[in-house]
């Protein structure tokens, strides 16, 4: 973020650039030509006459997305309105208009309450836990020597390719109540550190809140690293005076860290933080084994409970569609709110 | 088109004769099944290459045995089909119906045939998603000796969408040698009993836990309010249900099983959110593999359960089985009539070479040999009360229990619905109660969400 500010004077906009370089394609012998040119050639000049260039480099990418987004999102817009399900489906039945049907039916349903409020406490604990663990992971390996900085920061990363099946299994046997590791040693422990033989066979997956514990550790696990590379990357791009006038001004690292370092950077953590509360509130393959749904319905966050609504008995796709279309509302909000806060602090440009 | 179909028809009916002619001395069912093939055969192909079947539970070794048995005799038994591959593929019971949806839904690797548990098969013909076979039952010579009572089930507005294939019944599994150790002479008859037996054997065993409380196993726990003289709901002659979860009796039943994990201290908090497998969809990990292990004294599952225990289980020769105690005894309590049917997906395009499967696969002989092989009871009347299983003291509980075996509700159109679905309505108010919920609120809004599921198939 910062990087670019600093080439911003010499730049120029996509679009100079662009018909710059088709211009530098064309032969040397200029000025308009009305006869002789090729279709393709009139065609390139129809395309800068009209300044089209940046939208047609544009349409490969918007295809797929379209493709792949949203046409899909606009079906699911569609099918939150309809009655849709296995028999629509399979043409059993038709499908019908339905209007608000679907939305009263989840915004009357208990579950869907509980499972919002699991959603939203359980982001609200992950989201700031994962900031700031990765922030302090990212400012130790500024400081680390290049060697001890690379072992760390690939240690990290390991820890955020590690796919996210595997690393709930992984998780899950860590904390089962048959010889889990996590059980053991807490019932190994002291009483006074919290431990005793209650911790025995204490099973992590049968309540919200042992389970949600579970979960949050995990992805803090496998989301600190990426925090902790995007804030070292951004810590380089911080000319070193600005800490060297700091520090000698007498700042400690916590007066530093707030007066020089996190201001620098807010457009990073603006951005972190947001990538991460969609993370966590769409959080669903890590929770799915975690909590051992779906056998635990009174565990569900949002993303579980919108899938168990599409797809157990009955199938209710519909419905289904209509609670994916509330949490894209949610996040919507959200993000509407960063960058309406951000245009106010003048950061998006 | 047309002249396709119709040369189709021509070959078919042509086998079938041929059939007809060679195999009345082999076997009666078979020449029938063929002249009954061939009327239906007007809307299939002749000879799939593949045949697909869906069959519930783990792929075990004897299973997979008798299942290759049953195909070779169907490529003898019918010729035309000499060259259709059989593919079974095993479903995990906690996956079935949304492999079922999800197979619909997409349209991709949808089963011929599938196996289904017996309260699956109302929702499933309700749903419109199964062949119906009453043409076909009519010709069979089989079907005259099926239990009237698992045909209708099956049986819906006067069509008949599957065929009963197997039943089973659950009842508690022990061990005689921790019974003799601990000093127990006699099985339990009342709950009361049963609650002291587990606590004795607890603490004569360190290390193990007496009975599990398993939370999302409705089919087990219905006995225990049908013990107490409760039931789950019941439906009135206008066809509207009413969930009784609030009846006195029932909560009887609700308490006393909340209390095994509360009270009694028999059941880790491990088996609440589990069936007796493990986790929803698992095939190991809870109840039945413990037992295997011997980190269980007792538990509730039907004699299929042996086949899932692990290789290093202990002594299958001292278990046992005894029914299902109830409140106050002497008599068991009602057991849940629980077993498997046999059905067509009304998108095959097979339907014919299906139904010969299914007539193969559940005849007298191959259903009984089946049922033996995992502890069923086959679907005949004649079998069955020639004694499945005489003198074999494992099956002896089972078999008593068999005698006192109920379904309502648990084929009420929408029960898989409120019980494995989008809602696990008594599962859920089991797990809440065991972690501490208060009880009168939490059984009510439970009742309350059953009532409206049954009746209307969402809480309303």
């Amino acid at each position: 973020m910062v990087k670019t500010e600093s080439r911003r004077p010499g730049n120029s906009s996509p679009a100079g650039a662009v018909t710059g370089r088709t211009r530098g394609r064309r032969p040397p012998s200029s000025g308009p030509r009305p006869t002789g040119l090729t279709a393709r050639q009139r065609a390139a000049i129809w395309v800068r006459r009209h300044h089209l260039a940046p939208y047609l480099l544009l349409i490969p990418a918007t295809a797929v997305i379209a493709w792949l987004i949203l046409w899909p999102a606009a079906q699911i817009g569609l099918f939150s309105f309809q009655n849709y399900g296995l028999m629509q489906i399979i043409g059993a039945q038709p499908t019908q208009w339905i209007g608000l049907g679907n939305y009263s039916q989840i915004l009357h349903d208990p579950e869907f309450w509980l499972s919002l409020r699991i959603t939203v406490l359980f982001s609200l604990v992950v989201v700031p836990l994962t900031l700031t663990v990765g922030t302090l992971v990212g400012l130790l390996l500024a400081r680390l020597g290049r060697k001890m900085a690379t072992f760390v920061s690939t240690s990290a990363l390991l820890a955020w390719g590690t796919p996210a099946v595997s690393a709930s299994v992984i998780f899950a046997w860590l904390t089962d109540p048959d010889g889990g590791i996590v059980d053991w040693s807490l019932s190994k422990l002291p009483s006074w550190l919290g431990g005793g033989p209650h911790w025995a066979e204490f099973s992590w997956q049968n309540s919200a809140l042992p389970a949600y514990t579970v979960l949050t550790v995990l992805l803090v696990w496998m989301g600190f690293p990426f925090i902790a590379v995007t804030v070292l990357a951004g810590l380089r791009t911080i000319p070193a005076e600005l800490h060297e006038a700091a520090r000698i001004d007498g700042a400690g690292p916590w007066r530093s860290f707030w007066t020089v370092t996190f201001p620098l950077l807010r457009p990073v953590f603006m951005v972190l933080l947001m990538l991460s509360i969609i993370w966590d509130f769409g959080v669903f393959t890590q929770a799915f084994v975690i909590t051992a749904a779906p056998g635990n319905r009174d565990e569900f966050n949002l993303g579980l409970y919108e899938y168990f609504k599409a797809f157990t008995q009955p199938p209710a796709y519909g419905m289904a569609s209509a609670i994916a279309f509330i949490l894209t509302l949610i996040l919507l909000i959200i993000t509407v709110g960063y960058v309406r806060a951000s245009v106010k602090q003048g950061e998006v440009r | 088109m047309g002249l396709r179909k119709r040369s189709a028809v021509l070959a078919a009916s042509a086998a079938a004769a041929a059939l007809a002619i060679t195999g009345c001395s082999s076997s009666g069912s078979s020449s029938s099944s063929a002249t009954g093939g061939s009327s239906s055969s007007a809307s299939t192909s002749a000879a799939p290459s593949t045949l697909t079947v869906w069959r519930m539970g783990a792929s075990v070794p004897e299973q997979v045995t008798w299942m290759n048995g049953v195909v070779d005799q169907f490529h003898t038994q019918f010729p035309q089909f000499a060259k259709t591959q059989v593919k079974v593929v095993w479903v995990p019971w906690g996956n079935r119906t949304q492999d079922w949806n999800n197979a619909l839904s997409s349209g991709k690797n949808i089963p011929d045939i599938t196996e289904l548990g017996n309260t699956d098969t109302p929702t499933e013909a309700a749903s419109g998603i199964l062949a119906s076979l009453t043409s076909n039952l009519k010709s069979w010579s089989g079907a005259s000796d099926l239990v009237k009572g698992m045909v209708d089930n099956d049986t819906l507005n006067g069509e008949t969408y599957a065929v009963p294939w197997f039943g089973g019944v659950r009842a508690v599994w022990y061990r005689t040698d921790q019974f003799k150790a601990a000093g127990i002479t006699s099985t339990p008859t009342t709950w009361a009993e049963l609650a002291a037996d587990a606590q004795k054997l607890q603490a004569k065993f360190p290390g193990t836990y007496g009975f599990p409380a398993v939370t999302n196993d409705t089919n087990a726990f219905a006995s225990f309010i049908w013990g107490a003289g409760g039931q789950i709901a019941t439906q009135g002659s206008d066809g509207k249900w009413t969930a009784s979860l609030t009846d006195p009796k029932t909560e009887a039943a609700i308490k006393y099983y909340v209390s095994l994990h509360t009270t009694f201290k028999v059941s880790p908090s491990k088996y609440i959110g589990q069936t007796e497998l493990g986790n929803t969809g698992a095939t190991s990990g809870g109840a039945n593999e413990d037992f295997g292990l011997g980190k269980l004294d007792m538990y509730i599952d039907g004699p299929w359960g042996k086949a899932t225990m692990p290789k290093n289980s202990v002594d299958m020769a001292n278990v046992s089985s005894f029914p299902i105690p109830s409140q106050n005894g002497p008599d068991a309590a009602p057991v849940f009539a629980g077993g498997s049917d046999l059905a067509v997906f009304k998108t095959s395009p097979n339907q014919e070479a299906a139904w010969d499967l299914i007539q193969v696969m559940d005849n007298p002989t191959n259903s009984t040999s089946f049922a033996k092989l995992a502890g069923f009871f086959p679907p005949y009347s004649s079998a069955i009360s020639n004694g499945v299983y005489p003198g074999d003291q494992f099956m002896a509980g089972f078999a008593k229990a068999a005698l006192n075996g109920q379904t309502a509700p648990l084929n009420a159109k929408n029960w898989a619905t409120a019980d494995n679905g989008q809602y696990l309505i008594i599962p859920t108010m089991l797990k809440k109660l065991m972690n501490g919920a208060s009880f009168d609120s939490t059984v009510a809004a439970a009742n309350t969400q059953l009532a409206n599921v049954l009746n209307t198939g969402n809480q309303g």
